[in-house]
């Protein structure tokens, strides 16, 4: 080969490494940056006043006389709506029943309009679920249901052979003639007098537990859930995972016998989750019975038993890797082989072990498979330390997939998802994180 | 060095207090698993009982089959379930020692739904037989727009897969092949609301603008007529217990009895029994 090819073949080849990076760094931020922005809507977002109404109300957060005065003012603009509403309610009885009939259906949809957008109307009598008590509290969904009450969606049937578009009618329209008809105007103009938006940093949704089935509130037992599993998923696999390491390093002996445990051990690796899930409800709920039923010890269990191959592969490939003089030269000054492992090759394995470790604390943080069957539940209130061996839990993983697909009213909650993606994502990257920062201090400190 | 230790386990300890911050346990507890269907209702009593008793409650929504197994294994208080336990799930129960109890906490209509964008209105219980057992494949058979017809169903684990059966298809008349199943009544109604040529069944509760609900032999699936029995795909939801419910279970099972407990279901959009 001559050297030009050579040269071109290597800068084609650059040019390919560069390329293949920047794809990858594309991707990375095509995923990321929806997910962080969609996240933090969550938590960053313009409340209403029905918003701070619930906050004081559930969580007994707020200036109360400042509150106070929103209301009021907020009242003093919603009393020409609610006027308006008995006024043509009034006007109602005097029509004659063809018209009655005509317009008690339309005037239905607009109150239950109203009601979503600002809770209950004066005369409701008042509601037993939480979502009906409080108006809307997110000021871009109010804007949405503005318009639900202002335009009433219409499908255009006309040409019976394709499907049909969609089409919007003002329903100001439908009230022509009548005193209703003031009213979508007047709700348009001053919908934020009624509805005080201002831009809100809403902690509570780290810190709250949720109400009325994650439509308002936060997500804390889901978070303390997660940590709660891979904690204990950890504390169970961390020490079988190192001391299986230990045995295979330093005291198997190569023979038929140890190749059968390797293997067996590769195996557990390439399991799917789901039969860990499987797995955990049989044996440790039905067969051991540790808990009567799903419960955060046989999550965490299972977890444990999912990560453990992990952490037994990390564990060896650091005790392999410490240089075999130190073994010598511990053992050449008289120290017996256990001393050996416990004082000299552990600590100088450590922070490849750690990092092991702690990478399997974030795939235990993040599988939901194995913990469908053994301990997520998709409702139930943060558990104290003192219940992980008898209740379930709340968990990220599973009730991000819970409010994807099953919820009631999943498409009215997206940001309360998109604020659990968010707070996973978060929680396994620390926990990454943690492992680079926890490994260069150890090493730091071995290097003495 | 005693200084950084001590920094150490108060850290740790600090980080102790706020996980062990959760709600005490002292009042006991519930657990409950089963239909995806009661799932909403089973939620809201939930919040509910909490606030009234101090009695934490978890609602898991696995499918009724799940829901079965787990009062059979004795992992739930209370089993969930959107149609009969079946007699081989009695049968398994007995011989583990538990007896089922059958509690009807609602009726429920099951809706057949489809898109907004389709013209079709109203279908007859033959019609409905006809699509899912693939002999209409084409919307414009039935009176729809010229596009094939994308039918969905639930997975087998499902109650209101079994009603669907029971109250549609009769015996002898198997699901077609072709039919796409989705595992829970919000993943069906996602579907269907994203898929203009789709038709799905959901539980009553479930039902809102994103999809249409179908009126069946012409009759609308609402509260009046699924109470009354004129809608033809009405049933009734259950939660089962363990032998006859009492203490806490018992004070749960029956809030569809009282008046808190009916304004709750229906305002989730399911009709009282009671």
């Amino acid at each position: 080969m001559n050297l030009g090819t050579r040269k071109l073949l290597d800068r084609a080849f650059t040019a390919l490494g560069l390329g293949s990076i920047a794809v990858m760094a594309m991707m990375l931020l095509v995923v990321l940056v929806p997910i962080v922005s969609k996240g933090f809507s969550a938590i960053v977002f313009k409340s209403t006043v029905e918003h701070r109404k619930m906050v004081f109300n559930e969580f007994h957060r707020g200036n109360r006389s400042a509150l106070e005065k929103e209301i009021a003012a907020s009242d003093a603009a919603r009393r020409n709506v609610y006027d308006m509403l008995s006024r043509f309610e009034s006007e109602l009885m005097l029509m004659n029943e063809d018209k009655q009939q005509e317009y008690t259906e339309k005037y239905d949809q607009v109150k239950s309009a109203l009601r979503g957008l600002l809770g209950p109307l004066p005369g409701d009598s008042e509601p037993a679920l939480t979502r009906l008590t409080y108006g809307q509290n997110r000021w871009e969904k109010a804007e949405e249901k503005l318009q639900e009450l202002l335009y009433e969606k219409k499908w255009d049937y006309s040409n019976p052979d394709v499907v049909a578009k969609e089409y919007f009618v003002s329903r100001s329209a439908g009230f022509e003639g009548t005193s209703l008809a003031r009213l979508f105007p007047y709700v348009e103009k001053n919908i934020d007098r009624m509805l005080l938006p201002e831009w809100t940093f809403y902690w509570g949704f780290i810190t709250d537990s949720s109400v009325d089935s994650h439509i308002f509130g936060g997500i804390w037992p889901e978070i303390q859930g997660t940590l709660f599993l891979a904690i204990g998923a950890m504390l169970f696999a961390f020490p079988l995972g190192v001391i299986a390491a230990i045995y295979f390093t330093e005291y198997a002996r190569e023979g038929f016998f140890n190749s059968l445990l390797r293997s067996a051990n590769s195996t557990l690796a390439g399991v799917p989750s789901i039969v860990f899930g499987l797995f955990g409800l049989a044996f440790f709920i039905n067969t051991l019975k540790v808990s009567e039923s799903k419960s955060v010890l046989a999550g965490s269990l299972t977890l444990a038993i999912m990560i453990l191959p992990t952490i037994i592969r990390a564990a060896e490939e650091a005790i392999l890797a410490v240089p075999k003089t130190y073994r010598e030269a511990s053992l050449g000054l008289g120290s017996t082989k256990w001393n050996t492992i416990v004082t000299v090759i552990l600590p100088a394995a450590l922070p490849g072990i750690l990092t092991g470790g702690v990478i399997s604390l974030g795939r235990a943080a993040g599988e939901t498979a194995p913990i469908i069957f053994t301990a997520a539940v998709s409702v139930g209130s943060a558990i104290g330390l003192a219940d992980v061996f008898t209740s379930p839990t709340p968990a990220l993983s599973w009730n991000i997939y819970n409010l994807a697909s099953e919820h009631e009213a999943a498409a009215e909650i997206r940001h309360v998802q998109y604020g659990m993606v968010l707070s996973l994502i978060s929680i396994v990257l620390l926990l990454n994180l943690s492992a680079v920062i926890l490994r260069a201090r150890i090493s730091k400190k071995l290097k003495g | 060095m005693i200084m950084k230790h001590f920094r150490k386990i108060l850290l740790s300890a600090a980080l102790f207090g706020l996980m062990s911050s959760g709600t005490a346990s002292a009042a006991g507890k519930l657990v409950l698993d089963g239909s995806t269907t009661v799932g909403p209702i089973a939620k809201a009593f939930a919040s509910h009982f909490y606030k009234e008793t101090g009695t934490q409650v978890t609602v898991s929504e696995s499918g009724s089959g799940n829901g079965a197994k787990s009062l059979i294994n004795k992992t739930c208080d209370i089993a969930d379930m959107s149609r009969p336990m079946k007699d081989n799930e009695l049968a398994a129960a007995r011989s583990k020692g538990v007896n089922p109890v059958e509690h009807v906490v609602a009726l429920d209509g099951l809706a057949m739904v489809v898109h907004p964008s389709n013209r079709v209105n109203a279908l007859s219980k033959a019609q409905v037989r006809g699509i899912y057992m693939g002999k209409y494949t084409n919307w414009s058979q039935i009176g729809g727009p010229n596009a094939p017809i994308i039918m969905i169903q639930r997975e087998s684990n499902s109650g209101t897969q079994d009603s669907f059966k029971e109250l549609v298809m009769g015996k002898d008349n198997p699901i077609s092949k072709r039919t796409e199943t989705q595992s829970s009544n919000g993943a069906i109604k996602s579907r269907v609301a994203s898929t203009p040529a789709a038709i799905g069944f959901i539980g009553l509760g479930f039902v809102d603008n994103s999809v249409k609900a179908l009126l069946i032999d012409g009759v609308d699936p609402d509260a009046k007529t699924v109470k009354n029995g004129t809608y033809p795909l009405h049933r009734p939801l259950f939660m089962y217990t363990n032998g006859q419910a009492t203490g806490s279970v018992k004070q749960f099972i029956d809030l569809p009895k009282t008046a808190e407990g009916k304004k709750i279901i229906s305002e989730i959009g399911f009709v009282n029994y009671y």
